[in-house]
Protein backbone atom coordinates (compact mmCIF):
# COMPACT_ATOMS: atom_id res chain seq x y z
CA UNK A 1 0.00 0.00 0.00
CA UNK A 2 1.31 3.59 -0.48
CA UNK A 3 0.36 5.89 1.84
CA UNK A 4 1.97 9.16 0.35
CA UNK A 5 -1.55 11.57 0.24
CA UNK A 6 -3.28 9.50 3.01
CA UNK A 7 -4.27 10.94 6.66
CA UNK A 8 -2.64 8.90 9.09
CA UNK A 9 -3.26 8.80 12.55
CA UNK A 10 -0.55 8.26 15.30
CA UNK A 11 -1.69 7.62 19.15
CA UNK A 12 0.99 8.10 22.16
CA UNK A 13 3.03 10.22 19.56
CA UNK A 14 4.47 12.69 21.44
CA UNK A 15 7.67 10.56 21.87
CA UNK A 16 9.63 7.60 21.73
CA UNK A 17 8.41 5.12 19.40
CA UNK A 18 5.12 7.49 18.23
CA UNK A 19 6.91 10.49 17.70
CA UNK A 20 8.90 8.12 15.08
CA UNK A 21 5.96 6.49 13.48
CA UNK A 22 4.53 10.42 13.49
CA UNK A 23 7.60 11.58 12.08
CA UNK A 24 8.38 8.92 9.06
CA UNK A 25 4.67 8.81 8.10
CA UNK A 26 4.99 12.53 7.23
CA UNK A 27 8.00 12.43 5.74
CA UNK A 28 6.45 9.77 3.40
CA UNK A 29 3.59 12.04 2.23
CA UNK A 30 1.33 11.33 4.61
CA UNK A 31 -0.71 14.11 6.57
CA UNK A 32 -0.55 12.78 10.06
CA UNK A 33 -2.59 13.62 13.16
CA UNK A 34 -0.51 13.16 16.41
CA UNK A 35 -1.84 13.12 19.30
CA UNK A 36 -0.62 12.19 22.97
CA UNK A 37 -1.88 13.10 26.56
CA UNK A 38 1.24 14.87 26.92
CA UNK A 39 1.30 18.02 26.10
CA UNK A 40 5.08 17.63 24.26
CA UNK A 41 3.02 16.37 21.14
CA UNK A 42 2.73 20.17 20.52
CA UNK A 43 6.55 20.71 19.89
CA UNK A 44 6.39 18.03 16.70
CA UNK A 45 7.13 19.36 13.60
CA UNK A 46 4.96 18.48 10.18
CA UNK A 47 2.08 17.12 11.88
CA UNK A 48 -1.32 18.34 13.13
CA UNK A 49 -0.88 17.99 16.94
CA UNK A 50 -3.66 17.39 19.33
CA UNK A 51 -3.59 16.63 23.24
CA UNK A 52 -5.80 13.96 24.10
CA UNK A 53 -6.21 10.61 25.95
CA UNK A 54 -6.91 7.63 24.01
CA UNK A 55 -8.50 6.21 27.14
CA UNK A 56 -11.19 8.88 26.69
CA UNK A 57 -14.45 8.10 24.24
CA UNK A 58 -15.16 11.78 23.91
CA UNK A 59 -11.31 12.40 23.01
CA UNK A 60 -11.19 9.53 20.67
CA UNK A 61 -14.55 10.77 18.22
CA UNK A 62 -12.46 14.39 18.24
CA UNK A 63 -9.39 12.82 16.96
CA UNK A 64 -10.87 11.15 14.64
CA UNK A 65 -13.16 13.95 13.46
CA UNK A 66 -10.35 15.99 12.95
CA UNK A 67 -8.09 13.63 11.04
CA UNK A 68 -11.39 13.32 8.51
CA UNK A 69 -11.40 17.17 7.94
CA UNK A 70 -7.83 16.70 6.91
CA UNK A 71 -8.70 14.36 4.42
CA UNK A 72 -9.36 10.73 3.34
CA UNK A 73 -7.98 8.63 6.61
CA UNK A 74 -5.73 5.62 5.24
CA UNK A 75 -3.47 4.60 8.07
CA UNK A 76 -4.17 4.17 11.78
CA UNK A 77 -1.03 3.55 14.11
CA UNK A 78 -2.28 2.32 17.64
CA UNK A 79 0.87 3.33 19.58
CA UNK A 80 -0.35 4.97 22.73
CA UNK A 81 0.74 2.60 25.64
CA UNK A 82 0.36 2.33 29.64
CA UNK A 83 3.03 0.64 30.99
CA UNK A 84 3.74 -0.32 35.27
CA UNK A 85 4.84 -3.20 37.12
CA UNK A 86 1.94 -4.95 38.76
CA UNK A 87 2.71 -7.66 41.69
CA UNK A 88 0.29 -10.71 42.17
CA UNK A 89 -0.48 -9.73 45.60
CA UNK A 90 -0.77 -6.23 45.46
CA UNK A 91 -3.49 -4.93 47.89
CA UNK A 92 -7.26 -5.28 46.35
CA UNK A 93 -7.90 -1.81 45.98
CA UNK A 94 -4.25 -1.45 44.14
CA UNK A 95 -5.30 -4.32 41.70
CA UNK A 96 -9.28 -2.43 40.38
CA UNK A 97 -6.89 0.68 40.01
CA UNK A 98 -3.70 -1.14 38.28
CA UNK A 99 -6.62 -2.87 36.07
CA UNK A 100 -8.05 0.43 34.44
CA UNK A 101 -4.80 1.99 34.72
CA UNK A 102 -3.44 -0.42 31.81
CA UNK A 103 -6.41 -1.56 30.10
CA UNK A 104 -8.13 1.45 29.79
CA UNK A 105 -5.49 2.78 27.05
CA UNK A 106 -4.18 -0.59 26.16
CA UNK A 107 -6.91 -2.21 25.18
CA UNK A 108 -9.97 -0.06 25.46
CA UNK A 109 -8.22 2.46 24.06
CA UNK A 110 -7.23 0.48 21.18
CA UNK A 111 -11.14 -1.03 20.63
CA UNK A 112 -12.25 3.25 20.74
CA UNK A 113 -9.89 4.61 18.37
CA UNK A 114 -9.94 1.59 16.23
CA UNK A 115 -13.77 1.39 16.20
CA UNK A 116 -13.69 4.95 15.10
CA UNK A 117 -11.31 4.69 12.55
CA UNK A 118 -12.81 1.58 10.82
CA UNK A 119 -15.40 3.05 9.20
CA UNK A 120 -13.37 6.04 7.46
CA UNK A 121 -11.08 3.44 6.22
CA UNK A 122 -13.80 1.51 4.73
CA UNK A 123 -15.21 4.41 3.18
CA UNK A 124 -11.88 5.82 1.86
CA UNK A 125 -11.32 2.18 -0.19
CA UNK A 126 -9.20 0.86 2.32
CA UNK A 127 -5.84 1.26 4.26
CA UNK A 128 -3.80 -0.22 7.14
CA UNK A 129 -3.70 -1.16 11.16
CA UNK A 130 -0.81 -1.15 12.81
CA UNK A 131 -1.23 -2.47 16.85
CA UNK A 132 2.00 -2.02 18.84
CA UNK A 133 2.30 -4.91 20.77
CA UNK A 134 5.28 -6.49 22.99
CA UNK A 135 7.57 -9.59 21.92
CA UNK A 136 6.63 -11.36 24.97
CA UNK A 137 3.61 -12.27 22.96
CA UNK A 138 5.99 -14.49 21.08
CA UNK A 139 7.55 -16.80 23.95
CA UNK A 140 9.16 -19.35 21.74
CA UNK A 141 10.78 -16.14 20.84
CA UNK A 142 11.45 -14.15 23.81
CA UNK A 143 12.35 -17.46 25.22
CA UNK A 144 10.35 -16.70 28.96
CA UNK A 145 12.48 -13.80 29.74
CA UNK A 146 9.69 -11.46 30.12
CA UNK A 147 10.22 -9.13 33.23
CA UNK A 148 8.44 -9.72 36.55
CA UNK A 149 4.83 -8.01 37.81
CA UNK A 150 3.88 -7.67 34.59
CA UNK A 151 0.67 -9.78 34.37
CA UNK A 152 -1.81 -6.59 33.32
CA UNK A 153 0.79 -5.37 31.15
CA UNK A 154 1.53 -8.46 29.24
CA UNK A 155 -2.36 -9.57 29.49
CA UNK A 156 -3.10 -6.33 27.19
CA UNK A 157 -0.80 -7.15 24.94
CA UNK A 158 -1.29 -10.34 24.73
CA UNK A 159 -5.29 -9.55 24.16
CA UNK A 160 -4.32 -7.96 20.81
CA UNK A 161 -3.75 -11.09 19.20
CA UNK A 162 -7.43 -11.34 19.32
CA UNK A 163 -8.11 -8.00 17.54
CA UNK A 164 -5.18 -8.16 15.08
CA UNK A 165 -6.29 -11.65 13.83
CA UNK A 166 -9.96 -11.08 13.72
CA UNK A 167 -9.25 -7.68 12.05
CA UNK A 168 -7.06 -9.07 8.97
CA UNK A 169 -10.06 -11.12 8.60
CA UNK A 170 -12.92 -9.29 8.52
CA UNK A 171 -11.33 -5.95 7.00
CA UNK A 172 -9.58 -7.93 3.87
CA UNK A 173 -13.00 -7.43 1.96
CA UNK A 174 -12.43 -3.96 2.34
CA UNK A 175 -8.75 -3.58 1.39
CA UNK A 176 -7.52 -2.87 4.90
CA UNK A 177 -4.43 -4.93 6.47
CA UNK A 178 -4.06 -5.45 9.88
CA UNK A 179 -0.66 -6.04 11.71
CA UNK A 180 1.12 -6.40 15.05
CA UNK A 181 4.17 -4.82 15.31
CA UNK A 182 6.10 -7.64 18.49
CA UNK A 183 8.82 -4.93 19.82
CA UNK A 184 11.61 -5.66 22.26
CA UNK A 185 13.52 -3.49 23.53
CA UNK A 186 14.09 -0.12 21.96
CA UNK A 187 15.47 3.06 22.98
CA UNK A 188 12.72 5.51 23.93
CA UNK A 189 11.68 7.29 26.97
CA UNK A 190 9.52 4.69 28.16
CA UNK A 191 12.49 1.96 28.31
CA UNK A 192 14.74 4.37 29.86
CA UNK A 193 12.02 5.35 32.94
CA UNK A 194 12.31 1.59 34.11
CA UNK A 195 15.75 2.30 35.18
CA UNK A 196 17.41 4.41 37.50
CA UNK A 197 18.67 8.15 36.13
CA UNK A 198 17.28 6.23 32.77
CA UNK A 199 20.78 4.77 32.54
CA UNK A 200 20.01 1.33 30.30
CA UNK A 201 21.65 -1.96 31.81
CA UNK A 202 24.48 -3.58 29.40
CA UNK A 203 22.35 -6.47 30.10
CA UNK A 204 19.72 -5.45 27.59
CA UNK A 205 22.51 -5.67 24.78
CA UNK A 206 22.24 -3.09 21.69
CA UNK A 207 18.69 -2.12 22.14
CA UNK A 208 16.91 -1.03 18.52
CA UNK A 209 16.51 2.35 17.79
CA UNK A 210 12.87 4.09 17.28
CA UNK A 211 14.04 4.84 13.40
CA UNK A 212 14.26 1.41 13.12
CA UNK A 213 11.37 0.07 13.69
CA UNK A 214 9.30 2.87 11.92
CA UNK A 215 11.32 1.29 8.77
CA UNK A 216 10.25 -1.84 9.89
CA UNK A 217 6.41 -0.56 9.93
CA UNK A 218 6.75 1.14 6.81
CA UNK A 219 7.97 -1.84 4.82
CA UNK A 220 5.35 -3.91 6.45
CA UNK A 221 2.82 -1.55 5.45
CA UNK A 222 4.25 -1.74 2.04
CA UNK A 223 4.42 -5.18 1.90
CA UNK A 224 0.66 -5.61 1.87
CA UNK A 225 0.69 -8.46 4.11
CA UNK A 226 -1.73 -8.62 6.55
CA UNK A 227 -2.76 -10.34 9.73
CA UNK A 228 0.98 -10.92 11.36
CA UNK A 229 3.03 -10.13 14.77
CA UNK A 230 6.33 -8.81 13.41
CA UNK A 231 8.98 -9.04 16.12
CA UNK A 232 11.70 -6.95 16.15
CA UNK A 233 14.53 -7.97 18.79
CA UNK A 234 17.66 -7.09 20.19
CA UNK A 235 20.73 -8.84 18.38
CA UNK A 236 19.16 -9.15 15.35
CA UNK A 237 18.26 -7.48 11.99
CA UNK A 238 15.08 -5.29 12.16
CA UNK A 239 13.06 -6.53 9.49
CA UNK A 240 10.19 -7.80 8.50
CA UNK A 241 11.43 -11.11 7.18
CA UNK A 242 9.67 -13.21 4.39
CA UNK A 243 5.96 -13.95 5.14
CA UNK A 244 5.81 -17.16 7.64
CA UNK A 245 3.25 -19.83 7.28
CA UNK A 246 -0.01 -19.42 7.75
CA UNK A 247 -0.56 -20.96 11.18
CA UNK A 248 2.60 -19.58 12.66
CA UNK A 249 1.36 -15.38 11.31
CA UNK A 250 0.01 -14.84 15.23
CA UNK A 251 1.83 -16.67 17.28
CA UNK A 252 5.25 -16.54 15.73
CA UNK B 1 -0.54 -38.60 42.92
CA UNK B 2 -2.34 -36.24 45.48
CA UNK B 3 -5.24 -37.03 46.86
CA UNK B 4 -7.53 -34.29 46.41
CA UNK B 5 -10.59 -35.03 48.98
CA UNK B 6 -10.69 -32.58 51.83
CA UNK B 7 -9.19 -29.42 49.83
CA UNK B 8 -11.26 -26.56 49.10
CA UNK B 9 -12.02 -25.15 45.41
CA UNK B 10 -13.99 -22.42 43.83
CA UNK B 11 -15.96 -23.06 40.33
CA UNK B 12 -16.94 -19.83 38.66
CA UNK B 13 -19.80 -20.01 36.15
CA UNK B 14 -20.77 -23.46 37.74
CA UNK B 15 -24.35 -23.31 36.89
CA UNK B 16 -24.90 -25.30 33.62
CA UNK B 17 -21.65 -25.89 31.11
CA UNK B 18 -18.16 -26.77 32.00
CA UNK B 19 -18.45 -25.61 35.05
CA UNK B 20 -20.70 -27.80 36.22
CA UNK B 21 -19.25 -30.63 34.96
CA UNK B 22 -16.08 -29.46 36.91
CA UNK B 23 -17.69 -28.66 40.04
CA UNK B 24 -19.38 -31.85 40.23
CA UNK B 25 -16.44 -33.68 39.35
CA UNK B 26 -14.19 -31.82 42.56
CA UNK B 27 -17.30 -32.68 44.47
CA UNK B 28 -17.06 -37.07 43.74
CA UNK B 29 -13.43 -36.74 44.31
CA UNK B 30 -14.24 -35.42 47.95
CA UNK B 31 -13.59 -31.56 47.09
CA UNK B 32 -15.70 -29.31 49.02
CA UNK B 33 -16.30 -26.21 46.64
CA UNK B 34 -17.91 -22.77 46.20
CA UNK B 35 -19.45 -22.09 43.14
CA UNK B 36 -21.05 -18.61 41.51
CA UNK B 37 -22.89 -17.83 38.47
CA UNK B 38 -25.07 -15.24 37.01
CA UNK B 39 -28.71 -17.73 37.14
CA UNK B 40 -29.93 -17.83 40.31
CA UNK B 41 -29.95 -21.66 39.95
CA UNK B 42 -26.76 -21.65 40.96
CA UNK B 43 -28.12 -22.38 44.64
CA UNK B 44 -29.73 -25.56 43.20
CA UNK B 45 -26.65 -26.25 42.36
CA UNK B 46 -24.38 -25.81 45.44
CA UNK B 47 -27.43 -28.44 46.94
CA UNK B 48 -26.58 -30.93 44.19
CA UNK B 49 -22.97 -30.81 45.29
CA UNK B 50 -23.97 -31.64 48.85
CA UNK B 51 -25.25 -34.70 47.69
CA UNK B 52 -21.75 -35.96 46.80
CA UNK B 53 -20.95 -35.98 50.82
CA UNK B 54 -19.07 -32.17 50.41
CA UNK B 55 -19.88 -29.20 51.50
CA UNK B 56 -20.83 -26.51 49.25
CA UNK B 57 -21.96 -22.74 49.12
CA UNK B 58 -23.05 -20.95 46.55
CA UNK B 59 -23.44 -16.88 45.33
CA UNK B 60 -25.54 -15.11 42.54
CA UNK B 61 -23.43 -12.46 40.66
CA UNK B 62 -21.36 -11.04 38.10
CA UNK B 63 -17.98 -12.16 37.94
CA UNK B 64 -16.65 -8.76 36.81
CA UNK B 65 -18.32 -7.51 40.40
CA UNK B 66 -15.13 -6.74 42.65
CA UNK B 67 -17.84 -6.54 45.14
CA UNK B 68 -19.06 -9.82 44.36
CA UNK B 69 -15.72 -11.29 43.54
CA UNK B 70 -14.79 -10.44 47.34
CA UNK B 71 -18.09 -12.08 48.22
CA UNK B 72 -17.37 -15.28 47.00
CA UNK B 73 -14.01 -15.69 47.79
CA UNK B 74 -13.93 -14.26 51.42
CA UNK B 75 -17.28 -16.53 52.00
CA UNK B 76 -15.62 -19.45 50.81
CA UNK B 77 -12.39 -18.94 52.77
CA UNK B 78 -15.16 -18.46 56.00
CA UNK B 79 -17.17 -21.84 54.79
CA UNK B 80 -14.03 -24.03 54.41
CA UNK B 81 -11.22 -22.09 56.01
CA UNK B 82 -8.75 -22.16 53.49
CA UNK B 83 -8.90 -22.64 49.54
CA UNK B 84 -6.64 -24.58 47.85
CA UNK B 85 -8.05 -24.05 44.19
CA UNK B 86 -9.77 -22.06 41.62
CA UNK B 87 -11.37 -23.00 38.68
CA UNK B 88 -11.68 -19.72 36.61
CA UNK B 89 -14.53 -20.53 34.52
CA UNK B 90 -17.11 -18.32 33.78
CA UNK B 91 -17.12 -16.80 29.98
CA UNK B 92 -19.70 -15.37 27.68
CA UNK B 93 -19.92 -15.34 24.26
CA UNK B 94 -21.09 -12.39 22.10
CA UNK B 95 -20.46 -11.29 18.26
CA UNK B 96 -18.57 -8.62 17.47
CA UNK B 97 -17.03 -6.93 14.44
CA UNK B 98 -14.13 -4.30 13.53
CA UNK B 99 -17.01 -1.88 11.77
CA UNK B 100 -19.46 -1.97 14.81
CA UNK B 101 -20.54 1.19 16.40
CA UNK B 102 -19.21 2.84 19.74
CA UNK B 103 -22.25 2.07 21.86
CA UNK B 104 -22.39 -1.40 20.60
CA UNK B 105 -18.62 -1.93 21.25
CA UNK B 106 -18.47 -0.55 24.87
CA UNK B 107 -21.07 -2.72 25.92
CA UNK B 108 -19.80 -5.56 24.28
CA UNK B 109 -16.32 -4.53 26.03
CA UNK B 110 -18.16 -4.58 29.55
CA UNK B 111 -19.55 -8.46 29.07
CA UNK B 112 -16.86 -10.12 26.84
CA UNK B 113 -13.95 -8.40 28.43
CA UNK B 114 -15.16 -7.74 31.65
CA UNK B 115 -16.55 -11.10 31.94
CA UNK B 116 -13.78 -13.39 30.65
CA UNK B 117 -10.84 -11.36 30.93
CA UNK B 118 -11.61 -8.77 34.29
CA UNK B 119 -13.53 -11.88 35.76
CA UNK B 120 -10.75 -14.28 35.96
CA UNK B 121 -8.29 -11.32 37.05
CA UNK B 122 -10.70 -10.56 39.66
CA UNK B 123 -10.75 -13.75 41.20
CA UNK B 124 -7.14 -14.75 40.45
CA UNK B 125 -6.00 -11.50 42.37
CA UNK B 126 -8.62 -12.12 45.53
CA UNK B 127 -7.43 -15.87 45.65
CA UNK B 128 -3.92 -15.46 45.13
CA UNK B 129 -2.68 -13.22 48.55
CA UNK B 130 -4.79 -15.77 50.61
CA UNK B 131 -2.93 -18.89 49.04
CA UNK B 132 0.09 -17.42 48.91
CA UNK B 133 -0.90 -16.69 53.16
CA UNK B 134 -1.99 -20.27 53.87
CA UNK B 135 1.47 -21.87 52.71
CA UNK B 136 0.08 -24.87 51.33
CA UNK B 137 0.49 -24.42 47.71
CA UNK B 138 -2.66 -24.05 45.22
CA UNK B 139 -4.09 -24.39 42.32
CA UNK B 140 -5.28 -22.36 39.28
CA UNK B 141 -6.98 -23.13 35.94
CA UNK B 142 -8.15 -20.75 33.71
CA UNK B 143 -10.64 -21.64 30.94
CA UNK B 144 -9.55 -20.45 27.54
CA UNK B 145 -10.35 -21.01 24.08
CA UNK B 146 -8.61 -23.29 21.08
CA UNK B 147 -9.23 -20.16 19.04
CA UNK B 148 -5.59 -19.11 20.38
CA UNK B 149 -4.41 -22.58 19.24
CA UNK B 150 -2.68 -23.36 16.02
CA UNK B 151 -2.12 -27.09 15.79
CA UNK B 152 -2.61 -30.04 18.12
CA UNK B 153 -0.19 -27.87 20.67
CA UNK B 154 -0.05 -24.26 20.74
CA UNK B 155 2.94 -23.24 18.43
CA UNK B 156 4.16 -20.68 20.55
CA UNK B 157 5.19 -23.48 23.21
CA UNK B 158 6.14 -25.72 20.24
CA UNK B 159 8.97 -27.49 20.86
CA UNK B 160 9.74 -28.12 17.52
CA UNK B 161 8.59 -29.39 14.39
CA UNK B 162 10.57 -32.00 14.82
CA UNK B 163 9.21 -33.02 18.02
CA UNK B 164 6.06 -31.65 17.75
CA UNK B 165 3.31 -34.87 17.44
CA UNK B 166 0.85 -32.72 15.18
CA UNK B 167 3.47 -31.54 13.39
CA UNK B 168 1.74 -32.59 10.72
CA UNK B 169 -1.30 -30.83 11.15
CA UNK B 170 -1.03 -27.02 11.27
CA UNK B 171 -3.82 -25.02 10.87
CA UNK B 172 -4.28 -21.12 11.46
CA UNK B 173 -5.86 -20.08 14.93
CA UNK B 174 -9.27 -20.61 15.17
CA UNK B 175 -9.88 -17.21 15.88
CA UNK B 176 -13.05 -15.36 14.65
CA UNK B 177 -14.13 -12.79 12.51
CA UNK B 178 -17.41 -12.29 13.72
CA UNK B 179 -15.79 -12.50 17.78
CA UNK B 180 -13.09 -10.13 17.75
CA UNK B 181 -13.40 -9.27 22.09
CA UNK B 182 -14.37 -12.59 22.58
CA UNK B 183 -10.83 -13.75 20.84
CA UNK B 184 -9.14 -10.31 23.15
CA UNK B 185 -10.45 -12.05 25.80
CA UNK B 186 -9.26 -15.27 26.01
CA UNK B 187 -5.47 -14.76 24.59
CA UNK B 188 -5.68 -11.94 27.37
CA UNK B 189 -5.30 -14.60 29.60
CA UNK B 190 -2.25 -15.38 28.48
CA UNK B 191 -0.62 -12.91 30.23
CA UNK B 192 -2.05 -14.07 33.45
CA UNK B 193 -1.22 -17.45 32.80
CA UNK B 194 2.90 -16.87 32.29
CA UNK B 195 2.78 -13.87 34.40
CA UNK B 196 1.25 -15.60 37.55
CA UNK B 197 2.87 -18.70 37.48
CA UNK B 198 6.08 -17.23 37.23
CA UNK B 199 5.34 -15.15 39.96
CA UNK B 200 3.66 -17.66 42.13
CA UNK B 201 5.91 -21.10 41.76
CA UNK B 202 7.64 -20.35 44.64
CA UNK B 203 5.08 -20.97 46.52
CA UNK B 204 3.90 -23.88 45.13
CA UNK B 205 0.74 -22.67 43.38
CA UNK B 206 0.80 -24.15 39.66
CA UNK B 207 -1.22 -22.14 37.20
CA UNK B 208 -2.38 -23.41 33.41
CA UNK B 209 -5.37 -22.85 31.64
CA UNK B 210 -7.55 -25.50 29.30
CA UNK B 211 -7.84 -24.24 25.70
CA UNK B 212 -11.40 -26.00 24.81
CA UNK B 213 -12.65 -26.55 21.44
CA UNK B 214 -16.12 -27.33 20.86
CA UNK B 215 -17.81 -29.09 23.77
CA UNK B 216 -21.16 -29.69 24.16
CA UNK B 217 -22.08 -27.04 26.34
CA UNK B 218 -25.79 -24.64 26.74
CA UNK B 219 -22.19 -21.83 25.15
CA UNK B 220 -21.88 -23.59 22.36
CA UNK B 221 -25.34 -24.55 21.75
CA UNK B 222 -26.64 -21.08 22.22
CA UNK B 223 -23.97 -20.41 19.85
CA UNK B 224 -25.46 -22.68 17.06
CA UNK B 225 -29.08 -21.11 18.08
CA UNK B 226 -29.90 -24.18 20.24
CA UNK B 227 -30.51 -25.92 17.03
CA UNK B 228 -27.19 -27.67 15.86
CA UNK B 229 -26.74 -30.09 12.95
CA UNK B 230 -26.90 -33.96 14.00
CA UNK B 231 -23.29 -34.15 12.35
CA UNK B 232 -21.95 -30.82 14.11
CA UNK B 233 -23.44 -32.22 17.87
CA UNK B 234 -21.63 -35.63 17.38
CA UNK B 235 -18.48 -33.83 16.93
CA UNK B 236 -18.41 -32.05 19.86
CA UNK B 237 -16.70 -33.18 22.80
CA UNK B 238 -17.97 -33.91 26.20
CA UNK B 239 -17.89 -31.90 29.11
CA UNK B 240 -17.64 -34.80 31.35
CA UNK B 241 -14.24 -36.16 29.65
CA UNK B 242 -13.14 -32.43 30.30
CA UNK B 243 -13.60 -32.64 33.90
CA UNK B 244 -12.01 -35.80 34.42
CA UNK B 245 -8.74 -34.17 32.52
CA UNK B 246 -9.12 -31.47 35.09
CA UNK B 247 -9.06 -34.06 38.07
CA UNK B 248 -5.99 -35.50 36.34
CA UNK B 249 -4.36 -32.61 35.80
CA UNK B 250 -5.34 -31.60 39.58
CA UNK B 251 -4.10 -34.74 41.02
CA UNK B 252 -0.08 -34.36 39.77
CA UNK B 253 0.19 -31.67 42.24
CA UNK B 254 3.03 -29.28 42.77
CA UNK B 255 5.38 -30.96 41.29
CA UNK B 256 3.52 -31.16 37.82
CA UNK B 257 3.19 -29.15 34.88
CA UNK B 258 3.34 -25.36 34.71
CA UNK B 259 2.35 -22.19 33.07
CA UNK B 260 0.91 -24.62 30.15
CA UNK B 261 -2.37 -24.04 27.61
CA UNK B 262 -3.62 -27.69 27.25
CA UNK B 263 -5.24 -28.04 24.50
CA UNK B 264 -8.67 -30.06 23.69
CA UNK B 265 -9.33 -30.32 19.94
CA UNK B 266 -12.01 -31.53 18.50
CA UNK B 267 -11.36 -35.13 16.79
CA UNK B 268 -8.48 -35.67 19.50
CA UNK B 269 -9.09 -37.55 22.94
CA UNK B 270 -9.92 -35.65 25.49
CA UNK B 271 -7.40 -36.75 27.93
CA UNK B 272 -4.96 -35.22 29.80
CA UNK B 273 -1.93 -35.80 27.32
CA UNK B 274 2.11 -36.16 28.63
CA UNK B 275 3.21 -32.01 29.35
CA UNK B 276 5.30 -30.72 27.09
CA UNK B 277 8.86 -30.17 27.46
CA UNK B 278 8.93 -26.10 26.74
CA UNK B 279 7.83 -24.69 30.03
CA UNK B 280 7.70 -20.94 29.41
CA UNK B 281 8.50 -19.64 32.75
CA UNK B 282 12.07 -19.09 33.41
CA UNK B 283 14.32 -17.81 36.29
CA UNK B 284 16.19 -15.36 34.02
CA UNK B 285 14.73 -12.69 33.59
CA UNK B 286 15.79 -9.01 32.78
CA UNK B 287 15.79 -6.91 36.43
CA UNK B 288 13.79 -3.74 36.72
CA UNK B 289 14.73 -0.79 38.90
CA UNK B 290 13.57 2.64 39.56
CA UNK B 291 10.15 1.79 37.75
CA UNK B 292 6.98 3.87 39.18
Amino acid sequence: MNVAGKVAIVSGAAQGLGQAFAERLAAEGCQVLAFDINPAVQELDGVEAMVADVSQRADVERVVAAAAELGTIGVLVNNAGAWKQTPVDSAWEQALADWDEIMDTNLKGVLMLSRATVPHLQAGGGGTIINLSSYYVLPAKSDGTNPPDTDLYNASKWALNGFTDAWAKYLAKDNITVNGLAMGAVDTPMLRGLFPDGQLPAALGDVMSAADIAQQMMDLIASGRSGENVGAWVGEPVTIGEQPPLHTRITG
Amino acid sequence: MVDLAGKNAIVTGAAVGLGNSYAHALARAGVNVAVCDLREDIHDVAVALQAHGVEAVAWQGNVSDPDHVRTVVEGAREAFGSIDILINNAGVWGASVADDNLDKSLADYDLIVGTNMKGEYLFGRAVIPIMIEQGRGGEIINIATDHMVTCGTPWHVCPGTDKCPWADSPRPTGGGEIMDLYDVSKWGLNGFLYGWAKALAPHNIRVNAFCMGATDSYMLRSFHNFDPSPEEEASWMRAEDNAQALIDLLEEGPTGRNAQNINFCVGRPVKLEPPLEHVYIKPEQVEIGGAS
